[in-house]
Order: structure tokens, then C-alpha cells, then sequence
């Protein structure tokens, strides 16, 4: 019996079996040929998530762009499928042609948050695959890793035949074919990952050895050959304008966490948020033309038939001439009732207002991110935002008819005491304020004024300032949570916060080594699944796995030293070790940096390490 | 003042696309009808939707072979044309084989429809004469009785022999039920399912992918008709 049929015996058994049929509009199935290059995309966690997820639709179609590859996606089951999977003896399966992920010549993960690693794990077990790079030999397909946001591969790297550093759109596809020419050649596997490691981008991780000194530190991460390159280097495209993107994009039947037209208008942020990983990782700042944009927005509009697009960065509102370009948008869609969204509100009124004017689903709420509770430790953070942005841009929304605001803030910051807690409680009841004053005075309908306040815990992350920053212990976390429970208790506030375990586990893992894999596999075999899912995350599981590999959650926790070696060193994303320590100084000293595209270069050296330059479109920075 | 057009349209959905849900089915839909460039009508107000509207939903899982939309169109359009560009927006599993332009004031499908038949793949064969009996004595029963599950307000017991308007045996192993299907008289299909495992033991419970909802009828007297019948959209 095949594989389709064998579904067919459980599917209707299952949650959502809408998760594990594919056949989507736009999907590309191509017919099962020897003679092509097989490519299975995983996504470590549901489908839904991963269908929501701009990264994995754009390297799936710009994989199936070439004639001798055939790209199919694999998502995380959920538990339910999984157990039938697994009694049935169904291997984990591609969604297109239903076929075994072990029929790949290449298993790839897109990896985006560090609590989907026992999924990473699971995934590979329900595929067949030994969890172990070094257990498996070339019959087996080469397990890839890639994806923006994590840098620090360390902690996974055992599993993975190799990482691809840097945005897939550089290299990924001559990555490929380079894999088949050498297994057509019959080499062996140690010889095919050698001769991968020569191309920029690519990390083999058995090819470095970690170094300790003699007293057991740990002294970097070194090759193990000559010949081996000592740094990989994060690969970035030149010229987004002219990049890849695909427009006739697969569409989800279920309805998804991001369910719309999604136009990437431009790649970085120059913000420089001294908590941000991204906003380093996807330096430099390049934007797409007005033109090109409009130009994928009618080929994506007429290829799905949404009714909705969404123009996305990691700060739309920071796109040069923005106004122009929703507006412009907006006029274009009207007749076709297409609404524009605006993902990432900045905290202003100028944002507030282009929102009322483009946004013709009106979201229920909006959200503004102070991220801090005082203008002290705004300034550390170096979120650029004073009291009187957020004040005028909650005044412009409730104005408009907003009713409820969500505040998002962190608590465990650096340098931070219980003033900034307080802090946190003072500013959302004075919007609480602002908002009453505006419904009084108003004579239209208007519901209760709501104010959400949001807090996550802080989490370390490689390659930013804060990478050398100790995490609160669970003690200073959960007193600093109970202070806001107690006193955001008012009619109209509400208070939500995340669990200070799942929040510790996430922060030894971004800051993690190899010793972890270990761990991972551990909790894995007792049974986690979809950490980052709540319902799921059992801690008692995760200290058993530690304590059974002998490590310490504390110490992967703990502040590190300015001048230590970090297990990610080897790693090189353009932002030099010097700025990042550069800026965690200047953090302490409570001082701002500004942005580059306003002051000039800030010596981030971005620029120059990856031979790259900020694309502004008609800005005043270095446009092309 | 510009024509609109009503347009009743009939259509399967079979293989992979029997698992999605009715409501992704409707978004689907509407986003079909945007790329084949329609001529639709939207609602007024803020936030504008197409008027379109479907029959009784089918069960995640279950196969239909007749089942309806009702859609408006501001202008008129060869009903040909109007199959053939929205089949092409449609993928295999999908697929409009009926339409016919209807008067706008019809009766909506959904107060229209009363009736269902629905074919239960057995999990067992025998030869006709023996399953005939079997389903005979199933139904001589005067009420058969069963569990409703219903949400919120707690299940009860219900009779469903008088929503069996009739069975038949269409060859061994495959049985037809043709039953209420309003929203005032509904008999879900694994209710039938259920009855049969309690009446007798060669009868297993047959799952929802099993199940085909052969088509949804309206029933004047004894008569059924298509939603499509000019008897009941007249012209």
C-alpha cells in the first residue's frame, strides 16, 4: 500500500487533518523523477505556523524554479498524528508527492526559535534518521540547517550534516546541485561535507573541533584541517530590489496565524535595539523600489486572490516615503476591496494616522512597544521612544476609534531595578488615562478603554550587545511578574506574562554549546514536544535531562565575560565582536546610539565585512 | 441600473479536499472567484464581503458529490463561461459539473434544501438479499434511538426513525440513506452510524471518509428535486 493510502486509513482520526493533505493552490508538484535533485523543507513546529512563515514559501518556490529540483515541504505533526504515525508505521511524509522524507537526497530545516528543537529531534526520528550527523552515512539524505535567527547553531549542531549561514536567496540553489554533483561523483560523506565547506555560508560542523585550555575553558570552536575556513561568513544579498521573490505563493485552506499577501518591502532595521537579534542579523537596511514592490503586489494579488496585503520589514514604518507608498497602494486596491496592513506600528502619531487611513479591516486593537517602563532604561535598551511618543500616538489612536491598545514591555533588562517595574504599571495606567479623557470628551460611540499590558521576560541573544548579559533568576523574575499582577489590577488593565522556566530554557539554548544536544535528545526521549507550544512545556522533564547529562542551566545563564571566547564566535554575521561590545559599554552608561540612516555610519561595519551597502530607496544614505 | 445575476452552481469535492473544513472551503471559494476576475457584488459597509453563500456544510472528512453555492454577479455572463473560468481556479478535488442563472429573489439554498442522501461504504459484504433483510429489520423499528451530542447544551436522546425517509441497498456493501436535512430536521450521518453498531453486531461503525453525501435534494411531497430544478427556482 503507498503512502497516500495509508493516510487515508488515519487522517480522518485526526485535529485539523487540513494540516497533512497539501494539495494547496499554487503548490508545486512536480512528477517523482530519478534523475532529479529531491529537496524535503522542514518546519519544526504545525504546519499553520510554518504556512505563516514568508522565509520557507520563498525558498520552496525559489527551489522549484529549477527544472532539476523538486522542493516538498514536512511539517512537525501534531501529537495526535504523531501517535498514529508512529503505530501505522507511517514514516514522516512530504505533503506533495506523499512520499518518505528518507526518499530525499536533502532534508533541510528552517530554523526559527530555539524551543522547536525537540521537534528538530522528533523529526528526525518519525523520518527514520538516525538523530546523530556522525551515524549517518551518505544513503542517508544530508540533514541541512538554515534560517535567519539562529545564529548559535552550537547547541543543535550535532544533528546537522551542515548549517547554511546568511539569507537563502545567496547560494542555497548552487548549494544544491554542488550536493548531487558530488553524490552522482560516489563520494563518500566525509568527503562530500569537505567539499561543501568551501562554499561561503556553509558551516560543517564535524569538520571544528572545540577547544578548551588547560583548565577546561572554553577557547573557541577551531577547524580540525587545514584548509578548513576558520570563520563562516553570513551570506547576503546585494540589491533586494532586483532578488527573488515569489508571487505565485502557496496558499494555506486553513486558516492560518498570517493568512494574507505578504510583500517584503525591505530586509534589516537600523534601529540598533540592544536586545534585538534581528535587527542585527538582517543587517544592512535594504528596500525594494516603489515600483518593484507594486509590481509583485498585482502578480501575488492576481495569483491568490486575497483581499488583503500586508507590507512587511522589521519596521515598515521606517521605509523611505512610506506614506506615499501605502497611499499609493491603497488608491491602486480600492475598487478590488483590497486592504493594506501595517504590521509594525512605530510609536507615533505618524503611524497611528497612516494605519487609520490604509487600514480598512480595522483590527480590534493596536500595538505600541515602549519595551521598557522608564526613559532610563529606554535609553539602555536603546529603544529610541520618549514618554511623549507613546502618549501622542495612544492619544491619535483612541482618537481615531481604538478602543483597546496592547503595550508590549520586557522585564529582566540590564541595569534594571524595581523603579522600571513600577515604571511599567505608571505609563500603561496613564494611557489608561489618556484613552478615559478621549471617550469622555467624545461624542461618537465608543467602547470601554482596555489596555493590555504584555510583558515577556528578556532573553540573551548571540550577536547582540546583550549577548554578555546574565538572566534573572527564576526568584527575580516571578517577584518582579508578581509586582505587576498586583498592581495592574484597575478596571481596564489587564496583565499577561510568559512562564519564567520556558523563558530561562530559551535563554540557555540561544547562548548554548555542543554539550546541549545531549540534553535535547535526552527531554526528547522522555517525551518533549512543542516546547514553545504552553500546554505541552514540562520543566520537570527538561532539569531530568540536565541532570542526566550532568550540565548546569545556570551556567549557560549566567553573565560572561567582555573578553571570553563565545561558542558562536566562529560564526561571523558583519556585525564585529568590537561594536557589539562597543555598544553593550555604552548601554551601561545609559547613552543612545543613534540610527545610521539618520547620523551616519555608527562603525557597525556591516558594510564592509560582507562587502554590502544600505539600499535606501530615493533615501539620502548610498543609493545605488 | 446594471443586471445583476443569481447563479446556483453545483459541485463535488472528493479525494484530499473531502478534509477541509466549510468555513476554509468558503474562504477558498472567495478567493477562486477573485482570481478568475468575476463580477462580483459586495456587501455595503466597512469591511465589504462578496455575496456568496453555500448549502448545508459537509462533515470534515466526507465526500459530496452534489453540493451547492449560491453566488451574485453584477452583470450577466454565460453560464459556460462562468464554470470554466472558475474550474480553472480550482484544484483537483474541487470542481463545478452544474449552474444555471436563477431568479434573485430565490429562496436561499440553505431555507430550500430539505432532504440529503447519503451512501455508507459497509465494512463488511454480503450477498444483496441477506443485507436487504438486515436494513429492513433495522428499519421496521418504530424509534430508534440516539445519543445527539450537542455543544454547550449537553447531549440528548433523539428518535431518528422518523428523519429516515428511506434506505436502500444499492449493491452489497453499499447503503443509501435518504434523510431529513433542514435546519429544523437534521440527521447527521454518524448518527445513522451509531444506531447501526447498537442494532447489530456484524455492523461496525463506519467513520465520516467512508461516507458520501450522495446530494442534497429538496422533496415536495414525494418528489425530490435539484436545487437547480425549475420547479423550485422556476424561470
Amino acid at each position: 500500500m503507498n503512502l497516500a493510502d495509508r493516510l487515508e486509513k488515519i487522517l480522518y482520526k485526526v485535529k485539523n487533518p487540513v494540516r497533512y493533505i497539501g494539495n494547496e493552490w499554487n503548490m508545486v508538484k512536480k512528477d517523482w523523477a530519478e534523475d532529479k535533485i529531491k529537496v524535503a523543507l522542514a518546519f519544526p513546529d504545525l504546519y499553520e505556523i510554518g504556512m505563516s512563515h514568508l522565509g520557507l514559501k520563498l525558498l520552496y518556490h525559489l527551489l522549484n524554479e529549477e527544472e532539476d529540483i523538486i522542493c516538498e515541504r514536512t511539517y512537525a505533526p501534531w501529537v495526535d498524528m504523531e501517535n498514529l504515525m508512529r503505530e501505522e508505521g507511517i514514516p514522516l511524509f512530504s505533503l506533495e508527492n506523499k512520499k518518505a522524507i528518507s526518499d530525499f537526497d536533502i532534508f533541510g530545516f528552517t530554523l526559527q526559535y530555539e524551543m522547536s528543537y525537540t521537534n528538530i529531534t522528533n523529526m528526525l526520528d518519525l523520518a527514520g534518521l538516525p538523530l546523530y550527523s556522525k551515524d549517518r552515512d551518505e544513503s542517508y539524505p544530508l540533514v541541512v540547517g538554515g534560517g535567519s535567527i539562529v545564529y548559535n547553531p552550537e547547541p543543535i549542531a550535532a544533528f546537522f550534516d551542515l548549517f547554511f549561514i546568511g539569507e537563502a536567496e545567496e547560494g542555497i540553489v548552487s548549494l544544491v546541485k554542488k550536493y548531487r554533483e558530488l553524490k552522482d561523483k560516489k563520494l563518500n560523506k566525509e568527503e562530500i561535507l569537505l567539499e561543501l565547506s568551501q562554499i561561503p555560508g556553509v558551516y560543517v560542523p564535524s569538520l571544528y573541533d572545540v577547544v578548551y585550555d588547560n583548565k577546561g575553558r572554553f577557547k573557541g570552536i577551531k577547524p580540525k584541517y587545514k584548509g578548513v575556513k576558520e570563520e563562516i561568513r553570513r551570506q547576503v544579498v546585494s540589491n533586494l530590489d532586483q532578488a527573488y521573490y515569489p508571487t505565485k505563493i502557496i496558499m494555506p485552506y486553513m486558516d492560518v496565524v498570517h493568512d494574507r499577501a505578504v510583500i517584503e518591502i525591505a530586509r534589516g532595521c537600523t534601529r540598533g535595539c540592544r536586545f534585538c537579534a534581528a535587527g542585527i542579523s538582517y543587517r544592512p537596511v535594504r528596500e525594494r523600489s516603489k515600483e518593484t514592490i507594486i509590481r509583485l503586489a498585482d502578480e501575488i494579488l492576481q495569483n491568490t486572490g486575497y483581499d488583503e496585503i500586508s507590507l512587511t520589514s522589521l519596521s515598515t514604518m521606517d521605509y523611505s516615503d512610506v506614506a506615499d507608498l501605502v497611499k499609493t497602494m491603497a488608491r491602486r486596491y480600492e475598487d478590488d476591496k483590497i486592504s493594506i496592513s501595517l504590521p509594525s506600528l512605530r510609536v507615533d502619531r505618524f503611524s497611528v494616522n497612516l494605519a487609520r487611513e490604509v487600514q480598512r479591516v480595522r483590527k480590534t486593537g493596536l500595538t505600541f512597544a515602549p519595551e521598557a517602563g522608564t526613559q532610563r532604561l529606554r535609553d539602555v535598551i536603546n529603544k529610541g521612544v520618549q514618554e511623549v511618543d507613546l502618549f501622542d500616538a495612544v492619544q491619535a489612536a483612541f482618537e481615531e476609534g481604538w478602543s483597546t491598545i496592547k503595550l508590549y514591555f520586557m522585564i529582566g533588562l540590564p541595569t534594571e531595578t524595581m523603579d522600571d517595574i513600577a515604571g511599567i504599571v505608571d505609563l500603561a495606567k496613564r494611557v489608561l488615562r489618556i484613552g478615559e479623557e478621549v471617550r469622555r470628551n467624545t461624542t461618537r460611540p465608543m467602547k470601554k478603554i482596555q489596555v493590555n499590558v504584555s510583558v515577556s521576560t528578556f532573553v540573551p541573544k548571540a550577536f547582540t550587545p546583550f549577548q554578555w548579559v546574565g538572566m534573572d533568576s527564576r526568584e527575580e523574575i516571578e517577584k518582579k511578574q508578581k509586582f505587576l499582577k498586583e498592581n495592574l489590577t484597575e478596571r481596564g488593565l489587564s496583565f499577561s506574562w510568559n512562564n519564567p522556566d520556558l523563558s530561562l530554557l530559551e535563554g540557555v539554548f540561544s547562548r548554548g554549546d555542543r554539550r546541549l544536544a545531549r540534553v535535547i535528545e535526552s527531554a526528547w526521549r522522555k517525551g518533549a514536544r512543542f516546547d514553545g507550544w504552553g500546554e505541552f512545556f514540562d520543566i520537570d522533564i527538561w532539569e531530568a535531562a540536565f541532570i542526566e547529562n550532568q550540565l548546569e542551566q545556570s551556567d549557560y545563564i549566567q553573565a560572561r565575560d567582555l573578553e571570553e571566547d563565545l561558542p558562536w564566535d566562529h560564526i561571523n554575521v558583519g556585525v564585529s565582536k568590537k561594536f557589539l561590545q562597543k555598544e553593550y559599554k555604552t548601554a551601561l552608561a545609559g547613552k543612545l546610539t543613534e540610527d545610521c540612516r539618520q547620523v551616519g555610519c555608527t562603525g557597525c561595519a556591516i558594510c564592509f565585512d560582507l562587502d554590502v551597502k544600505m539600499e535606501l530607496y530615493r533615501g539620502d544614505a548610498n543609493v545605488n | 441600473m446594471v443586471m445583476r445575476m443569481l447563479i446556483r452552481a453545483e459541485f463535488e469535492k472528493t479525494d484530499e479536499l473531502r478534509y477541509i473544513s466549510h468555513l476554509e472551503l468558503m474562504t477558498f471559494f472567495r478567493r477562486a472567484f477573485r482570481r478568475a476576475k468575476l463580477p462580483l457584488v459586495y456587501s455595503k459597509g466597512f469591511n465589504p464581503h462578496i455575496l456568496f453563500s453555500m448549502a448545508q456544510p459537509l462533515k470534515v472528512g466526507m465526500t459530496g458529490w452534489k453540493e451547492y453555492f449560491d453566488l451574485t454577479l453584477s452583470q450577466e455572463m454565460d453560464i459556460g463561461e462562468f464554470i470554466d473560468r472558475t474550474n480553472r481556479e480550482l484544484p483537483s478535488g474541487i470542481r463545478i459539473n452544474k449552474a444555471a442563472s436563477i431568479p434573485e429573489k430565490s429562496q436561499a439554498l440553505m431555507a430550500t434544501i430539505n432532504t440529503a442522501a447519503y451512501i455508507f461504504r459497509m465494512t463488511f459484504r454480503n450477498d444483496q438479499e441477506a443485507e436487504e433483510e438486515l436494513l429492513n429489520s433495522f428499519l421496521a423499528r418504530e424509534e430508534i434511538l440516539v445519543r445527539r451530542e450537542r455543544v454547550k447544551k449537553g447531549d440528548i436522546e433523539i428518535d431518528i426513525r422518523p428523519m429516515i425517509q428511506q434506505a436502500v441497498i444499492l449493491e452489497p456493501g453499499k447503503w443509501l440513506f435518504q434523510v431529513d436535512s433542514s435546519s429544523e430536521r437534521n440527521l447527521r450521518p454518524e448518527e445513522i452510524s451509531k444506531a447501526l453498531v447498537d442494532f447489530h453486531s456484524d455492523l461496525e461503525f463506519i467513520p465520516l471518509n467512508r461516507i458520501v453525501r450522495e446530494g442534497l435534494y429538496v422533496r415536495v411531497g414525494d418528489e425530490l428535486y435539484s436545487p437547480l430544478d425549475e420547479k423550485i427556482v422556476g424561470r
